[in-house]
C-alpha cells in the first residue's frame, strides 16, 4: 500500500499522542484506533497500518525475549528480568521459551539487541572465524 | 601441524570470552541492490551490515524507523525477514605496496587471477581530507611526458586538475599517457639510483566503462611494464551502482596510504560522469529527494569531498602527494551542464579537449583557450618555464590571426611570419598516444621552434624533422641532455650548446 508523506506525519502524531512517559499506552491506542476507525478520515485504512507498524515497532523495542534450551527455574527468570529491567528501565514485556537447537545456553533479544550465549551461537561464531 | 592445532586452540580460546551485545534489524524490503532493515538501532552512517553468507551491505540512510543500506556484491540471496548484524566498522579498503601491479574492484579484492593481495593494512573509503595546517603549496611536477600539458597546462603533485572533453577526444588517452610516463621515471630513477627522485606512484579507477576499454588500458600498461607502478581499481559498466559508486572513494583510500607514507601518488577518475550517474541511482533507489536532473541534492558535496582527499602535505607531515586528475566526458561540448560545472569549480584547472581539433588531425585535441592549470605553473622546471613562458600567448594570436586571415590574401610580413610560427608551433605540439616524451626532449623542441629553427622547415615536415631530432639529441647528444635534465635550467651556455648541435643536425637533415 502506497503510503503519503502526509499520512506518515498523521500516523506519527497519532502514536506520540498515545505515549505516556516514552512508554506505549494501550488504553490510549486501542482509543485512537477506535476514534479513527468511526470517524473515517481520508486515507484512513493507510494511516492506520503505518500506525500498526508504528505500534509493532515500539512493542518489538520493548519486548525481552528470553530464549533457552531447557525451560529456567523460576528464581532465574525473576534475577534476568530485574537485570534487564535494571538495563532498559521499566515496561520491558518478557517472554521466556525454551528451544532445543540452541544446544546449550541461554539467547536474549531486547528490541535490535541480542545477548547470544548459546552453544549454538557460539559455534556460529567460530564457523565465522575460520 | 603441530600449529594448526595450536592455531584451532587459540581460536577456540578466545570465543570463551564473556557474551557479547549484538545489534540486528530484520530486511523489511530488498530489490535494485537496496535493502530496508527494521532495527539495527545502533547502526552507525557509513557502517557495513553483516547479512551472513559473507554479504555485506553499507548503511547509507539512517530513518527513524528503518535504515535503508547499499548491498555491496551478490543481492539475490537476500530474502524479507532475514537477521542483519551491524559489525562496528566503517567500510574499509586494503591498501598498501603490495597492491601495485594488480587489479581490483570497489573492495579492494582482485580481479586479475594473481592469487590474494598480502597486506594488513586497511583504510576506510570515507575520510575526511587533510586540513589546512597539514597542506603545502604545490610545488613539484608531474611530468605527463604531453608536451602540450608540460609546456601550456603544468600539473603539480598534490593538484586536482580536470579532463575534460566529449566522448573518443583522447581523455583516457592523456591519463594513460601520464602513468606510462611516470613508470618510465620512477625506472629510470630506479635503475640509476638516484634517491632524490620520489616516485609517483598511479591508480586508475574505471567508473562504468566498458570491460573491454578497462582490459585495453591494462593490456597498454603491461605493454608499456607500466603495471609494477599502478593499481587498477575496477567497478565496469557490469557492475552494480553501489560499486560504481564506491570505486574512486575507494582508489582514493588506496591514494591516501601512499600520501600518508611519505610517498607521491596519482589518481585518475574515469570518469565522474558515469559515477554521477551510478550515484544518482543509488539514491533514487534509496528514495532520496531529487534536484536538478534527478541528481541528489549533494552531488556536488560528493565529487568536492572526494577531491579534497587531493593534496600535498607539509614536511611535518611527510612530505607526500594524492595528486587527482578527474575525467568528465561532456555531451557536444556543453561544459556548462551540470556536473562538468561543479567538477570545473571543485579542481585546479581544466585541461579541455575538442572534438574538432581531435579530427582536423591535432592531437592530443587540447584547446589551449579554455585549458588553464591554476597552480602548476609554481610546479613547472625553469627549463620548461624559460622556453615555454610565451607559447601560450603566441597560440592565442596565431588562432586570432588565422581566423582573421581568412579574410584577406595581403598581409604584412611580419603577420605572415607569426603565422608560419603559429603553424609550426601547433605541428610541433601533436604527439602519438601512448608516447610520452622526456622533459628535456620537450624543452629542446620547444626552444628549437621558438627561435625560429624550424622556421625553414616546411610545415608538413615539421613532425619528421622532430623525431629526428629528438632521435639526433637523444643519441648523438646525451650529454647536453643530461646535462638539461640535471640542471633543471637551460642557461646561456646550454642555449648556445643546443643551438651548436641544431645546426649540426640541419646540415644533415634532407
Amino acid at each position: 500500500m502506497k503510503i503519503s508523506k502526509q499520512t506518515r506525519r498523521d500516523a506519527r502524531q497519532l502514536f506520540r499522542a498515545c505515549l505516556v512517559a516514552d512508554a506505549l499506552d494501550e488504553n490510549r491506542a486501542r482509543q485512537a484506533v477506535a476514534a479513527v476507525v468511526r470517524q473515517k478520515p481520508r486515507g484512513y485504512v493507510a494511516l492506520l497500518s503505518h500506525f500498526q507498524r508504528l505500534v509493532r515497532l515500539e512493542v518489538a523495542r520493548r519486548t525481552a525475549r528470553v530464549e533457552s534450551a531447557a525451560p529456567l527455574p523460576p528464581e532465574m527468570q525473576a534475577r534476568m528480568q530485574s537485570d534487564l529491567t535494571r538495563k532498559y528501565g521499566p515496561g520491558l514485556n518478557f517472554t521466556f521459551s525454551a528451544n532445543a537447537a540452541l544446544i546449550g545456553g541461554v539467547r536474549i533479544q531486547v528490541g535490535g539487541d541480542v545477548y547470544n550465549g548459546s552453544v549454538q551461537g557460539r559455534l556460529a561464531a567460530l564457523r565465522e572465524s575460520f | 601441524m603441530s600449529t594448526l592445532l595450536q592455531e584451532i586452540e587459540a581460536q577456540i580460546a578466545g570465543l570463551k570470552t564473556g557474551v557479547t551485545r549484538q545489534n540486528v534489524g530484520t530486511v523489511r524490503e530488498i530489490g535494485d541492490g537496496v535493502a530496508k532493515i527494521e532495527g539495527l538501532s545502533d547502526a552507525m552512517l557509513n557502517e557495513m551490515l553483516d547479512f551472513g553468507n559473507g554479504v555485506v551491505g553499507l548503511a547509507l540512510n539512517l530513518e527513524e524507523t528503518e535504515v535503508g543500506a547499499i548491498i555491496l556484491g551478490d543481492y539475490t540471496g537476500i530474502k524479507e525477514g532475514q537477521e542483519v548484524r551491524t559489525t562496528g566498522k566503517l567500510l574499509q579498503v586494503p591498501v598498501g605496496k603490495p597492491l601495485l601491479g594488480r587489479v581490483v574492484n570497489a573492495l579492494g579484492q582482485p580481479l586479475d587471477g594473481k592469487g590474494p593481495i598480502n597486506t594488513q593494512k586497511f583504510y576506510p573509503v570515507e575520510k575526511i581530507a587533510p586540513g589546512i595546517i597539514k597542506r603545502k603549496p604545490v610545488s613539484q611536477p608531474v611530468q605527463t611526458g604531453i608536451m602540450a600539458v608540460d609546456a601550456m597546462i603544468p600539473i603539480g603533485r598534490g593538484q586536482r586538475e580536470l579532463i575534460i572533453g566529449d566522448r573518443s577526444t583522447g581523455k583516457t588517452t592523456i591519463g594513460v599517457d601520464t602513468i606510462i610516463s611516470q613508470a618510465r621515471l620512477n625506472r629510470a630513477a630506479e635503475q640509476a639510483k638516484d634517491a632524490s627522485y620520489r616516485p609517483l606512484y598511479c591508480i586508475y579507477v574505471a567508473v562504468g566503462q566498458k570491460q573491454s576499454n578497462v582490459a585495453r588500458v591494462i593490456a597498454v600498461l603491461e605493454e608499456a611494464g607500466a603495471m609494477p607502478y599502478t593499481i587498477i581499481v575496477s567497478a565496469s559498466a557490469s557492475d552494480s551502482a553501489t560499486n560504481q559508486y564506491l570505486a574512486p572513494f575507494a582508489g582514493c583510500a588506496m591514494g591516501e596510504w601512499f600520501m600518508d607514507n611519505a610517498m607521491d601518488a596519482l589518481i585518475i577518475y574515469d570518469d565522474l560522469s558515469k559515477h554521477a550517474v551510478a550515484y544518482r541511482q543509488v539514491s533514487l533507489v534509496l528514495k532520496r529527494p531529487s534536484g536538478r536532473e534527478a541528481y541528489p541534492g549533494d552531488v556536488f558535496y560528493l565529487h568536492s569531498r572526494l577531491l579534497e582527499r587531493s593534496a600535498r602535505v607539509s614536511e611535518e607531515y611527510g612530505n607526500g602527494s594524492l595528486t587527482g586528475l578527474p575525467i568528465i566526458e561532456t555531451q557536444a561540448g556543453d561544459v556548462s551542464a551540470y556536473i562538468p560545472t561543479n567538477v570545473i569549480s571543485i579542481t585546479d584547472g581544466q585541461i579541455y579537449l575538442e572534438t574538432d581539433l581531435f579530427y582536423q588531425g591535432i592531437r592530443p585535441a587540447i584547446s589551449v583557450g579554455l585549458s588553464v592549470s591554476r597552480v602548476g605553473s609554481a610546479a613547472q622546471i625553469k627549463a620548461m618555464k624559460q622556453v615555454a613562458g610565451r607559447v601560450k600567448l603566441d597560440l592565442a594570436q596565431f588562432r586570432e590571426l588565422a581566423a582573421f586571415a581568412q579574410f584577406g590574401s595581403d598581409l604584412d610580413a611580419k603577420t605572415q611570419a607569426q603565422l608560419e610560427r603559429g603553424k609550426r608551433i601547433v605541428e610541433v605540439f601533436k604527439q602519438p598516444q601512448y608516447n610520452p616524451m622526456p622533459v628535456e626532449v620537450q624543452v629542446a623542441a620547444l626552444w628549437t621552434v621558438q627561435n625560429g629553427l624550424m622556421d625553414d622547415v616546411a610545415v608538413d615536415k615539421i613532425k619528421d624533422f622532430q623525431g629526428r631530432l629528438t632521435d639526433y639529441l637523444t643519441s648523438r647528444k646525451t650529454a647536453l641532455m643530461d646535462k638539461i635534465r640535471g640542471e633543471k635550467a637551460l642557461s646561456d651556455a646550454r642555449a648556445a650548446e643546443l643551438k651548436a648541435a641544431v645546426a649540426e643536425f640541419k646540415q644533415t637533415y634532407k
